[in-house]
């Protein structure tokens, strides 16, 4: 801690290692992480039991859901993603690059 | 003279330290109203360049700048975690700015931000397609048949695998930058997603991709209080333009995590962490097995002695690991996870040692 820190500022750095350390010493301990691993399963049962719901009710009236969205944006990505690797096969065809030279 | 009056009760002194107090007051206010308004923000990863090559969403840059006096050229590869511009954060504190200055011809290959069109980009993604490509073309524009390849942090993890699976890497210097190797080093940074805990799956969001602020948890967590003391700082020296500068680049930085892809993290996640393959000396890319031991070039093994997100216990295998034993050598740096890109101890310690270690490894154009 450099000396020339004034006292109300060496007295918040102090303040905050005494609380940070215990802190610190808390959310790296393996009971933390159990409890994150619980709570983040736990989050995404219920949000899925709720999107289920929301999924039958909307496709009882004939409406797409979020999650038909995201199947949908997931089939472009991988549609988009085959016709760049295409396009990319066709052009270094073009160049004629070298394409192995794996071990 | 009394001795008991203190001599910095002479008038002149106190009348010289208002002075400086008021001053100081006055551009604390200025400043703080610029830092709470958000204007005035210090322009990132400002050094001119050229985009020599570009694939999806990766990009690699070309830096203009002094004469190029050294080659072959540096290709410095980016973390998949993190933004690139840390090795540029602002100008005359860039790791980035310093090996241009040098003479040295620097690339840099940003892998953009991830969405869903990147969520099957797995390793092999990464060390077969994107890095021969991306190499190919700095070789083409450069005119040289090697590189120096420079990777940081998961980055090094990449180019190690390159220099090691690939007979055509032409990898003259291999540069690791706080590259971890042994994940059971790695402590709070991975043990969410120890054996037991949470699966890779369970991570990813809607776009197949660990979402970004998941990432930002997850460094956040190392020290949670530090923002507290980073800000009482900033309140003691906000009169200094200078530091205000510095203080908003890292500020911005460390808050701009990317996400990361859903394909690489399960990898990350079965192969590196829980298997802790890399300490084996060899992993499954594609239909092959790469041997570390492999690795092309000399290597360079750079650590920082205070890094709390790749500690150097976790970096320390490389000597054993990667590349010809009689080739590595190892470089201990002091400072954090950042000093490889930014910071005063950067300025005096990293830039100039890993500059001056290239140097020595090139030839002089």
């Amino acid at each position: 801690m450099p000396a020339n820190q004034p006292l109300w500022l060496r007295v918040v750095l102090k303040v905050e290692r005494t609380v940070g350390e215990p802190i610190e010493a808390a959310v790296h301990s393996d009971a933390y992480f159990d409890l994150v691993s619980t709570t983040t399963r736990v989050r995404r049962k219920v949000g899925g039991a709720a999107e289920g719901v929301s999924r039958r009710c909307l496709h009882l009236l004939n409406l797409p859901a979020g999650s038909d969205i995201r199947r949908l944006r997931q089939q472009l990505a991988r549609m988009e993603r085959r016709l760049n690797e295409l396009s990319h096969e066709v052009a270094e065809l073009d160049e004629s690059e070298p394409r192995s030279g794996v071990r | 003279m009394n001795p008991l009056i203190p001599s910095t009760l002479n008038p002149g002194d106190l009348l010289q330290r208002l002075n400086r107090d008021v001053e100081r007051s006055v551009l604390r206010a200025r400043n703080g109203i610029r830092y709470v308004r958000g204007t005035h923000r210090p322009p990132l990863g400002a050094t001119p360049k050229d985009v020599v090559w570009k694939s999806g969403k990766a990009e690699l840059w070309r830096y203009k700048g002094g004469d190029r006096r050294y080659s072959p050229p540096v290709v410095i590869v980016h973390s998949l975690v993190s933004r690139s511009y840390i090795l540029d954060l602002r100008p005359g504190n860039s790791l980035v700015e310093y090996m241009t200055n040098a003479g040295l011809d620097v690339f840099m290959l940003d892998w953009g931000v991830p969405d869903e069109l990147d969520a099957d980009n797995d390793l092999e993604r990464y060390v077969d397609w994107y890095l021969p490509r991306a190499l190919a073309a700095a070789r083409r524009v450069s005119g040289h048949d090697e590189v120096t390849l420079a990777g940081y942090c998961l980055g090094g993890v990449l180019a190690a695998l390159y220099a090691a699976g690939r007979e055509d890497a032409h990898v003259r210097n291999l540069i690791l930058m706080a590259t971890p190797m042994d994940y059971t080093e790695m402590g709070a940074m991975v043990a969410l997603i120890r054996e037991g805990r949470l699966n890779p799956d369970e991570m990813l969001d809607e776009t197949g991709n660990v979402a970004a602020d998941a990432m930002y948890s997850g460094f956040y967590m190392l020290a949670p209080t530090t923002e507290v003391a980073q800000k009482a700082t900033l309140l003691e020296n906000l009169w200094n333009d200078e530091f205000l500068e510095g203080f908003q680049a890292m500020a911005t930085w460390s808050r701009d995590h990317v996400p990361f892809p859903g394909a690489a993290f399960r990898q990350l996640v079965e192969l590196l962490v829980r298997q802790n393959i890399l300490m084996t000396g060899s992993i499954p890319l594609g239909d092959r097995q790469v041997e570390l031991v492999n690795a092309q070039g000399n290597v360079l093994n750079a650590m920082a002695e205070r890094d709390n997100v790749v500690p150097p216990p976790a970096v320390e295998p490389v000597m054993t690991l990667v590349g010809d034993p009689a080739r590595r050598e190892e470089l201990r740096l002091p400072g954090g996870h950042v000093t490889f890109g930014t910071g005063r101890s950067a300025l005096k310690h990293t830039m100039p040692k890993l500059t001056g270690w290239i140097i020595d490894h090139s030839d002089t154009s």
